[in-house]
């Protein structure tokens, strides 16, 4: 500590504040892995960050918001018009949902993977990471958890104002629509985490291998895409045989089959015309998430 | 150093591949500030990783704090600060935020964390720039920013691999008496450094590795006077060794070097005075050679004969 004193006034006192040593509670593994979900959810947000890292995702967050409000307003100007709200099918409701921001939905999934796995890798903050209490699988585990907390943000916050808004627009009153409609509140999170569980798969394993966080979003989109095309050209422009078993290669699709199945909706989407059933889409989500998990955690224990 | 040893390494041996990166590594490391030294590719980081339980020894076994790293890596962990050599900070946090998150990731609640993240930041002297984000960095902050989040969990022992290393003269300096103040807050420090110079400034204790073997480990004896000057002179030696000899130092003369060294008084009032009768002009003088380096010279030559 240093004291200086100057004419008459009372002394400058320049403090050396040393250092602290800390003896409260500790949080363990646990706490970490708080940590992480809580960082990755603001990284893919932009939260805390530059203006620059908030543009993109809220972009297209925006999207999805304003996608309720139209669905919501034509509701009501076709309401005015003496349609009872939720009578016209042509307007897209829980389920359809899903499809009528699938694209947003999809860019949105590609690009929040790529955030919460490359900048960590190819900035080297994983040697921060892991020199914590945190085991690789800890770390994968949270950052599964951040992709999760945003992308099932993602889905579900849209369709809870959509309900709110079809409940407000309700002929038969606010409560009584969501007392008529509990179905909704299983159907819609279950249906996101069909679409969450393969996006998660495949974003996260292309994110283990590419560097760039463009690259490996654009991996993403053009690999579900490509996929769909072989798929469909396999199954509707040839008839070789074993051709029908290239529709399970339609990874965009399996997600929406499982939604229709969930809704109870009538399906042409690829696996549905080459004879698959529902069950067999299921499988391969799941079957697809364990590879891409085990090819994940072999990954990151070769990095460590 | 009677303590018992914070670091103890028996028969420690690792390979990658056909790379051999550690050989036979017996190692007893007291508290205090020790200094690993080598050359590029010598071992250190390989062996800062072997003690984080981040790769495991192809045989043998590592202990910190008297505990089997292969036991409880994550446990000790939780005791240990680490900064590694090259890049670990995100470019789009700011240094409070990504300092608060390090000490989160050790276990450290939230509000605690940010309290001791502005604690640390200002002690490594970043207090003002902790808001700032860290792509906008120096290379000496960046350096800071390592530092503050090895530490900021209150760790027993703290790992430091290369820690002065792209930092200019006046960075280094300060770099180092930073280090060399975790004496006084009871921190223990594993310092790995290329550079003889770093180790000699603030360590304790300090062990040599070459070629993945090691070949000193002893304490370093706090620097006292110089007992031996180095000098070369412009033009002709010969009458400055004859002054030399006149006043009975003893030297040696390698090439333009003349080593003046067992001079009774002072080393180098002998060597001022001898030039002033010789009349020759000082092209370099200086201490001979670095502690550190006489005893790695050594090492070196003992282990290769």
């Amino acid at each position: 500590m240093t004291e200086t004193r100057t004419n008459g006034h009372d002394p400058a006192v320049i403090v050396d504040r040393g250092y602290r040593h800390y003896e409260g509670r500790r949080t363990g593994r646990r706490g970490a892995v708080r940590a992480i979900v809580r960082e990755g959810f603001r990284r893919v947000l932009g939260l805390r960050r530059k203006a620059k890292h908030k543009l993109f995702p809220w972009i297209l967050i925006s999207i999805a918001l304003a996608a309720v409000v139209m669905l919501v307003t034509i509701t009501w100007v076709s309401s005015t018009a003496g349609n009872p709200a939720g009578a016209d099918d042509q307007i897209p409701r829980y389920g359809g949902f899903f499809d009528f921001v699938s694209v947003v939905a999809l860019v949105f999934a590609g690009y929040a993977g790529p955030q919460l796995l490359i900048p960590d890798r190819t900035r080297g903050v994983l040697n921060v990471y892991f020199s914590r209490p945190l085991t690789v699988q800890d770390y994968l585990l949270a950052k599964s958890g951040a992709y999760a907390a945003v992308i099932l943000s993602f889905w579900l916050a849209p369709q809870l104002l959509l309900h709110l808004g079809y409940a407000a627009l309700s002929s038969e009153g606010f409560l009584s629509y969501l007392g008529q409609n509990t179905d909704i509140l299983w159907k819609v999170p279950l249906a996101a985490l069909a679409y969450f569980t393969l996006h998660a798969s495949l974003v996260f394993l292309i994110s283990s291998f590419v560097n760039r966080v463009g690259g490996a979003a654009a991996a993403f989109l053009g690999g579900l895409f490509g996929l769909n095309l072989i798929a469909l050209f396999f199954n509707e422009a040839t008839s070789a045989p074993g051709a029908r078993w290239t529709a399970l290669l339609a990874f965009e699709q399996h997600p929406r089959y499982i939604r229709d199945w969930i809704f109870g909706f009538e399906s042409s989407l690829i696996p549905a015309q080459a004879g698959f059933g529902p069950g067999t889409s299921l499988t391969v989500v799941i079957g697809l998430a364990a590879a891409c998990a085990a090819l994940i955690v072999w990954r990151y224990r070769r990095l460590t | 150093m009677t303590d018992q040893p914070i670091i103890e390494c028996r028969d420690l041996y690792k390979r990658f591949g056909n790379v051999r990166a550690l050989e036979e590594v017996d190692l007893a490391v007291p508290p205090g500030i020790t200094g690993l030294i080598g050359a590029n590719g010598a071992g250190k980081t390989t062996l800062i990783r072997i003690l984080l339980g981040l790769i495991r020894p192809t045989h043998g076994q590592a202990s910190v704090f008297g505990t089997r790293v292969a036991s409880d890596p994550a446990g000790l962990r939780a005791r240990i600060g680490y900064m590694p050599e090259g890049s670990c900070l995100p470019a789009d946090q700011t240094a409070a935020d990504f300092v608060a998150y390090a000490a989160e990731l050790a276990g450290i609640p939230i509000a605690e964390g940010r309290r001791r993240a502005s604690e640390t930041l200002f002690l490594v002297g970043l207090h003002e720039e902790r808001f700032r984000y860290l792509g906008d960095f120096s290379t000496g902050m960046q350096q800071r920013v390592k530092l503050a989040q090895s530490i900021v969990h209150d760790p027993e022992l703290v790992l430091l691999d290369e820690p002065a290393s792209g930092l200019d003269p006046a960075g280094r300096e300060q770099m180092l008496e930073l280090i060399a103040r975790f004496r006084e807050f009871g921190m223990n420090v594993l310092f790995s450094s290329h550079l003889l110079d770093d180790i000699e400034q603030t360590c304790d204790w300090v062990v040599m590795l070459d070629d993945g073997r090691m070949i000193h480990s002893a304490p370093l004896d706090p620097p006292g006077e110089a007992d031996s000057v180095s000098v070369e002179v412009f033009g002709d030696p010969q009458p400055l060794i004859a002054a030399l000899a006149e006043r009975g130092g003893g030297f040696t003369v390698e090439g333009a070097v003349i080593n003046v060294e067992g001079a009774a008084g002072d080393v180098f009032a002998l060597v001022r005075d001898a030039l002033e009768t010789s009349g020759s002009s000082v092209r370099r003088m200086g201490t001979r050679l670095s502690r550190l380096e006489d005893i790695l010279v050594a090492a070196v030559k003992e282990t290769d004969d």
